[in-house]
Formats: C-alpha cells, structure tokens, sequence
C-alpha cells in the first residue's frame, strides 16, 4: 500500500538498482558506486534487487552485503521484469532521495552529485540524459530516438532521453507512482501526473563490457499501446465522459445524417425501400453504437469516482505544500 | 472416545489433506481408507479436511460418522455449492500444515500414489500437480481434456499435461499468495508459476470403478472459456489494452480498409453502395473495434485507479533489513 506523504524518511539518499544475470558487473559496480557515495558525506542505502537471476549474482550481492551494511537486497521469487524490480525498490527505499539506474555498468556513478545538486535547485525528478550513447547505431540508438520523440509529443514531458535509467527523484514523488506492466519507460510522465517538476542533465555512458544487453525490439507494439494509455489518462482521467462522450456524438452525428440522407431518397427521389435496407441498418447500427458510448462514458465517471479519489486528494495535498 | 492418537499430534500435524466432495456418498469411506492409510504409511503427522461443497444427498452424513471416529479428520459443510476454488479455500483456512495435499473426490485418483508427489515436492519444488496416468475416465472426458492441455501448453510457458487434474500437493505458502475464486482452482499451477515459484508434475494412477457422470456439455464449453482465461493469466493481466487493442485494432483497419473502398467506388461512380451488405459489414467492424479498443482503455483506467494496490512481484528472501 501506499502511504506516502507521512512517511518517515530515515535516510538522504537511497539508491536503486535493478539486476538480472549481472554476475560480472557486481563486483565493479559496487566498488564505483561506493567511491561516490561515501564522498557525499550523507546518510545512505544502496538496494539491489534481483531479478530471479539464474547466475552467480545474488551469492556475489549476498557476500558484499555482509561486510557493508549500507547493502539491501531484496531477491525476487522469479524473473518479474524491471517495472516490477523498480517498484520493489522504490517501496523498500528510505531516502529523502532516490537514485535508479541501470546495473550493467554503463550509467556512470559519477553523476549522482550533479543530479542531486539539480534536485536541490527545485526540482522534483531529474533524468540523466546519455548524449553520447555508447550502444549499437542500428539497433538501439535510432529506435530509441524515435520513441523519445513519440514519448515526448504525447507525454508533452520534454526530455531527450526518458529511457535513461539513471534518474534522482525525491522520495514524496516517487513514492506515489506505482509501476506496473512496462510503465517504468514513463516514469517522468507518471511523475507529471502526480504533479512533479522534471528537469534533465547530461551524463556519461559508457558501453557494455560484461554480459549481454537484455533489451529487444519486439516490443514496440506494446510500447504503444502504452502511450496511447497514457495520452488517455493524462488527458482524460478526471473527465472520462469528454472522451467517451465525443465519440459518441461524433457516431450519433453520423446516424442523423445517414437517417437524414435516407429520407432524402425516399422523398425526393422516389427510392424504393428496399434498396435502402442496408443503409437503414447502417444508420440505426451507428445510432445504437453512439448512445453505447455515452454510456462507456457514464460507467467511467463512475470507476474515477470511486477509485481514484485518494490518489486526486494526494495530488491536491501536494499541490498545495508546493 | 477419540482414537488412540493425541491431541498434541494431531494440533500441529505437517501435512494437511483437503478432499473437496460433492453428492459423492458411495466413494467417501474409500477415499478415506485408502487416504489415511497413504498417509500412515507416509510417516509424517497429518491431519484431512474434508469440505462438503453443499451435497444434497449421504455425502455429509457418512463424512461426520468418519470424524467422530478418527481426531485427525475435520468436516466442513458448506451452505450450498460454492464451488472447488471456494472449497480450497475454506479448506486452507481450517488447516495448519505446512505442505497441502489437495485433490477433489469427483477424479477419483487414487490416493497410494501421492507420496510420489510428496517425494518430488521434497526434491526442490514448491508445487507438484499430479497427472492422471492412466486414465479410466470417459473417452469424451480424455479427449477434451487432451486437447485443452494441449492448447495450454501452447500458451503458457508451463509444460504440463493435466494442468486441470484437480490433485496436487504444494506448500502452504504458495497457495496463500494465489487468489482462489471462481474457478480459478483449474491454473492453480498457471498462477503459481506466474509468482515465480517451481511447478512440476508427477504421474497418479486413477481408481476404477463408476465416474459420475459429471461432465455436461456446458462443462466443455466452460474448458474453451477457460483458455481465454490461460491467455489472460499468462499475459496481459495488468495491461488489458496489450490485448484488446490489438485486437481492436486489425477490427479497425479491416473495417477502415473496407469502407474506404466503398468509398473510391462511389466516388468514382462506379456504382451505389447503399444496398452492398459490405457497407454494413465495414461500419460494423469499425465500430467493434473502437469499443473494443475503448474497453480496453476503461480496463487500463480501472487498473491505473487500483494502482497502489498492486504487486507485481513476489519477494523470496530480503537482506539488510534485520537490524531495524
């Protein structure tokens, strides 16, 4: 459950990282990351989650954890996706701020100080933004430059790379956002939803050395079924009827029409019925359909209503902070 | 009196049997010999639950005559028929143990071969579903269920083949993360694998005797149903528009495809169209697929609206946080 706004924050900094079959990266991941934090003189937990992995990955955590107490690991059943690893983490975290990133090695530790100063000058979520991509040009920096633009103009979240993992959030955000399905790709247009400001800042990339990219390009179909989600819930989400309502009409308008025309045959032209049977069908289907959608409308307004109160309540509530 | 065995034995026993029966008077005392004999046999403590799903005929009478006799054994009588996944359910509440032996009376499977799944449950698995081999069961029976396996196996990642058996033993943990409702009791391996936990199976013969007749058609049409609800739990459960926008979507475009040529054809005077069925069959399929595509988007809304309920994940094992 979430219960976020009271929560009591024990620590400054609370970093995520997602792994799956990363036995190789362990090890240097740690030691880099370690060499950061401990020169922010501040408060903090690195948590890795494991992701079912199948390798050496979680005895490797499971023998730093016991010389560093800084270390959490929390060890998935099975493999649940990162969306879900994230959320696990983002649940377990106790920092005032939370980090994400990636565990391959390829987001650079280094630029944790430069997000969480960009955090301090107002900002509620910060993404880095890899723009000098160490990664195949075919394979994944062109696609990734076309869902960028996608995710950009439908979202209207102005980032040059929302794929990055490696992103600071402050913890009253990122607490209120649940990941589910692959939503972790939309993080900043979630977070946009719960109200926050989002900013970006450069940072490095390093290409893979060990273990292999887990990403595919067969996803794409699902990726858009999700922004088309997302463009509905945040346009539509606290009005429902408007969208649902506008189809309607818009399938009314066409039935009276359709009626209309009909009419005008049978009277002026003289048409003999039968030959309209069809197109009498056609414009009852249309009108049904219509009034269908007002309905669809209805029962939405009805879901919002009852379900999403206490969400719209916690956004109010942090507004008004602000 | 209570038989010989004591009450401590019997308060916290290891393995807990649930037998779910309905209006089946002539099978009771023999699954209840052959059960506690297994079990006896097996050498660990046990304790069986049988749940009476609202029998309407000796079933609960010849069930309470056995626990008079016997401490180990409990029954529960439903009201009236609330189904297998509600039976389980009700079964798991009132038992303790730690591994869960349960079966339903109707398969008639035959109760010496459950140590074998007790054993490969101990080699590392945290459910084993039996598989009914050989089957003495109708042909029509065998035959349907083949198929409906066969299509799941399909489906799912699981590589099982009597997904639906209704005998299986696991741990109690396992079943008390997985939602039991409807008849969600048929995929209890679907839902548990979906949690990340081993599923495997393990062979078990079935007894002869007469099978009643319980299988009606509509109970066929119910297993092609329930495929629907396989392809649900093995993908899209929490992105309901994954589906039903594709879906919606070849409606669209066939339907958008069809009416733009109606409307080249009437542009270009080649004809009317007012009197072409294809004119109906293209407005209809457009219209299905943009409520189907809106359903799909009211689905995703419900879930966004739930969202803070939902965990996608399931933890095994945490480390680091002890010392709070």
């Amino acid at each position: 459950m979430k219960s976020t706004v009271e929560t009591n924050y024990n620590l400054e900094l609370s970093l995520i990282i997602p792994l799956y079959n990363e036995e190789d990266n362990v090890k240097p991941l740690y030691l880099s990351i370690k060499k950061v934090v401990e020169k922010l003189q501040k408060s903090y937990e690195i948590i890795f989650i494991d992701d079912g992995s199948t390798d050496k990955t979680f005895s490797l955590l499971e023998k730093i954890s016991r010389e560093d107490k800084h270390i959490k690991i929390i060890k998935f059943r099975g493999n649940f996706g990162q969306s879900a690893a994230m959320a696990a983490g983002f649940e377990a975290a106790q920092g005032k701020v939370v980090i994400s990133m990636d565990g391959d090695l390829q987001n650079d530790p280094q630029d944790i100080p430069n997000l969480l100063q960009k955090l301090d000058d107002g900002y509620d979520v910060v993404s880095g933004w890899r723009k000098n991509r160490k990664d195949k040009f075919l394979v994944r920096k062109i696609p990734s430059k076309i869902a960028n633009k996608l995710i950009c103009s439908i979202t209207k979240v102005k980032l040059h790379d929302t794929g990055c993992s490696l992103k600071a959030y402050r913890a009253e955000i990122i607490k209120r956002i649940t990941l589910y399905g692959e939503l972790h790709r939309f993080i900043p247009a979630l977070a946009k939803i719960e109200g926050a400001k989002i900013a970006e800042i450069v940072v490095n990339h390093h290409p893979r050395k060990f273990g292999k990219s887990k990403y595919n390009l067969t996803r794409t179909f699902k990726v858009i079924m999700d922004l088309t989600t997302l463009n509905f819930l945040m346009k539509y989400l606290h009005k429902p009827l408007q969208f649902f309502g506008a189809i309607g009409i818009l399938l009314n308008v066409l039935g009276i029409v359709t009626l209309f025309w009909i009419a005008c045959r049978l009277l002026i032209y003289k048409f003999p019925v039968i030959q309209l049977n069809i197109l009498i069908t056609v414009a009852f289907l249309l009108l049904a359909g219509g009034v269908q959608f007002f309905f669809f409308g209805l029962v939405t307004d009805l879901i919002v209503e009852t379900g999403s109160r206490k969400r719209l309540y916690l956004l109010e509530n942090y507004r008004s902070v602000e | 009196m209570k038989s010989q065995h004591t009450t401590e034995s019997v308060k916290y026993p290891k393995i807990s049997a649930i037998v779910t029966l309905l209006n089946l008077e002539n099978s009771v005392e023999q699954i209840y010999s052959s059960l506690s004999q297994t079990l006896e046999a097996y050498g660990e403590d046990f304790e069986i639950v049988f749940i009476d799903d609202g029998s309407v005929d000796g079933t609960f009478t010849k069930l309470s005559q056995i626990a008079d006799k016997d401490a180990r054994t409990k029954v529960i009588k439903m009201r009236s028929t609330f189904g297998e996944a509600s039976a389980v359910d009700a079964g798991l509440k009132a038992t303790r143990g730690d591994i869960i032996i349960y079966f339903t009376g109707r398969v008639r499977i035959d109760p010496k071969d459950i140590p074998a799944l007790l054993q490969k449950l101990k080699a590392g698995n945290d459910l084993v579903i039996g598989w009914r081999s050989p089957r003495r069961d109708s042909r029509l029976n065998q035959v349907v269920s083949k198929l409906f396996n066969y299509i799941v196996r399909n489906i799912s990642k699981l590589k099982l083949h009597d997904v639906n058996s209704g005998i299986l033993v696991t741990k109690r943990s396992v079943l008390e993360r997985i939602p039991l409702y409807g008849n969600l009791n048929n995929f209890i391996p679907l839902l548990a694998s979906r949690q990340g936990y081993n599923v495997a199976e393990e062979k078990i013969g079935q007894l002869a005797g007469t099978f009643r007749q319980s299988r009606y058609v509509k109970e066929y049409l119910q297993r092609f149903l329930d495929i629907i609800t396989v392809i649900f739990l093995s993908n899209y459960s929490k992105k309901p528009l994954h589906f039903l926008g594709f879906v919606g979507a070849i409606f669209v475009i066939v339907g958008l495809g069809i009416n733009i040529y109606l409307f080249i054809y009437r542009i270009f005077q080649f004809g009317g169209i007012a009197g072409r069925p294809l004119l109906l069959l293209g407005v209809l399929l457009l219209m299905i697929g943009i409520q189907m595509i809106s359903i799909g988007l009211i689905g995703e809304m419900i879930i966004f609206t739930h969202a803070g309920e939902i965990k996608e994940y399931n933890i095994e094992k945490v480390i680091g946080y002890s010392g709070e």
